[in-house]
């Protein structure tokens, strides 16, 4: 599934942008990208707290519109959102201490139910195609897994130590964010105040539109999780699955990777069902019918109710986009590189705009004209 | 106990903002956020301010120094207005995006208050009551404008 970037149209009356800010564009978008990817550890927690930002920032205008000042209101939405944190914690940790120990046997349980449904399915084409059959496929693919899988311990160990590692890094996550919401406004002004006079009117639009872009783009984001979580876990409660709300909550949180987050997700529910119901191999099949119903639906539906067809860019670019924030930076780099180019391209069309504007470049240099006079003027 | 909704005590600043007329009915906890929106410029004798036929995004209020307000190109004999401290301008940009119908332009050192409109939209959703206050402040303005247009052209008639 494809996440839409927002796109910045420009006001009426400007030129649209050419060839050059376009390719600046592009280039701004990967150059970004690959920093990016060199400062992970800062990257995703100021994307968490942005996601924060912007689920918590209507609770805090409730506040703000009730009277109370803005300092007061980001402090108690933050307080607020850590306490229900706290508490979520506090309810689940005498069930994880009950079930951590099995764990293990369970991730085992499921990636052997995976590796049955597999072996399954080819043997099934095998008996079909004898073309496959004399090349002994599934066996080939059986022996290959085994020696590629190796023990389960070997695979848990980096995801234990690769959580250890970013534990503190994401704990940054409501920090900037409580100071997102609380001095975000007073950084816009100190962005507008220095700027010339005569670049102030469309810088404001700027900063107003990167802002604009970037709410319709997350809290679009946050109502699209919850739209996909609650249509995959009533599909997979009418299918019996087990555990059907924490399996669409983590299908749809994977989904914000463009793409292989989707494949992820879709493996993770044909894992869970081809393990829980070994007898039913239909089970499988009706999973990944499912899952690829539900992407069906949040592209047609879903995606244009939430973040809306008028902030999606042109779709051509949106796919070579997505491969190219994966060839320059990784899986970081497919879950970034809409966001990233949604503002890249605001601000390249608005600065292309400024740049190119020749009476607003002429009316800056009668301005510093004036201020040179004046500064000289006794002299 | 802390109450977090206590009236806010004004200041010099907020004084300043409820002289405006613009903002005159505002109370001080509605001037404060409203403050929160405002930009403060400072522009030279002769500097442009906007230009005729440009996009308006906001309007400007005058705090202090004189703005003219003319016909592009026209120079002197284009003169349609001279605004005092306290009044504003290019208030139309407030309402739609069309095109700044004159020149605005510093005639003597000034200091203006830019109150920008996706500000004053944003304040339509998130205070409804401040963003109504404003709107009758400039619904007034408006009509006096047009009263005295109409009375310019000499049309003897109720607006």
């Amino acid at each position: 599934m494809q996440r839409a970037a927002a796109q910045h149209t420009p006001a009426a009356g400007q030129q649209s942008s050419g060839p050059v800010v376009w390719i600046s564009i592009i280039a701004g978008t990967c150059l970004l990208l690959f920093f990016f990817q060199k400062i992970l550890w800062l990257v995703v927690p100021f994307l968490l707290a942005l996601i924060l930002y912007y689920f918590l920032y209507p609770s805090m205008q409730a506040l703000i519109y009730r009277g109370m000042s803005r300092e007061a209101a980001a402090s108690l939405v933050t307080l607020g959102f850590l306490a229900l944190l706290s508490v979520l914690g506090l309810a689940l940790m005498p069930w994880v201490t009950a079930h951590i120990s099995g764990w293990q046997d369970i991730f085992t349980g499921y990636i052997q139910g995976g590796l049955r449904l597999l072996d399954r399915s080819l043997r099934a084409l095998e008996e079909h195609w004898s073309t496959l059959a004399h090349a002994r496929l599934a066996d080939t693919v059986a022996t290959r897994l085994a020696q590629g899988t190796g023990s389960v311990a070997d695979h848990l160990e980096p995801v234990a130590i690769g959580i250890m590692a970013w534990t503190p890094s994401l704990l940054l996550a409501p920090f900037l964010a409580f100071f997102f919401l609380r001095d975000g406004r007073r950084f816009q002004r100190f962005l507008g105040d220095a700027v010339p006079n005569a670049f102030f009117e469309k810088t404001l639009y700027l900063l107003h539109e990167i802002d604009r872009t970037s709410r319709a783009y997350f809290q679009g984001l946050i109502k699209l999780t919850l739209l996909d979580t609650l249509t995959l876990a009533a599909g997979l409660w009418l299918l019996g699955i087990p555990g059907p709300f924490a399996l669409g909550l983590i299908c749809a949180v994977l989904a914000w990777i463009p793409y292989v987050g989707s494949i992820l997700g879709g493996l993770l529910v044909v894992l869970v069902a081809a393990t829980d119901f070994p007898d039913a191999p239909g089970m499988a099949y009706w999973a990944i019918a499912l899952f690829m119903a539900v992407r069906l639906l949040d592209d047609f539906v879903y995606m244009p109710l939430t973040i809306g067809k008028s902030l999606e860019l042109h779709p051509l670019v949106t796919v070579l986009m997505i491969f190219v924030g994966g060839a320059v930076a990784g899986v970081s780099g497919l879950m970034l590189v809409l966001p990233v180019l949604g503002v890249v391209t605001v601000i390249g069309e608005t600065v292309g705009v400024i740049v190119t504007d020749p009476r607003l470049r002429a009316r800056h240099r009668h301005a510093k004209a004036l201020r040179r006079e004046q500064a000289s003027g006794d002299l | 106990m802390i109450n977090l909704f206590r009236p806010r005590r004004t200041t010099p600043r907020l004084d300043r903002l409820r002289n405006l007329s613009l903002f005159v009915n505002l109370t001080p906890g509605e001037l404060q956020i409203v403050d929160g929106l405002l930009h403060e410029r400072d522009y030279l004798a002769g500097e442009v301010i906007f230009d005729e036929g440009e996009e308006g995004q906001a309007i400007y209020i005058v705090a202090a120094g004189e703005v003219m307000i003319c016909r592009q190109g026209h120079g002197e004999a284009g003169r349609l207005a001279q605004l005092a401290p306290g009044t504003f301008f290019g208030e139309l940009a407030l309402l739609d995006n069309s095109p700044r119908s004159a020149q605005a332009r510093a005639a003597t050192a000034c200091q203006l208050i830019v109150f920008f409109r996706d500000d004053f939209v944003g304040l339509l959703d998130t205070h409804a009551r401040i963003a109504s206050k404003i709107s009758r402040e400039l619904a007034h303005h408006l009509g006096a404008r047009m009263r005295d247009m109409a009375l310019a052209a000499g049309a003897h008639q109720h607006l």
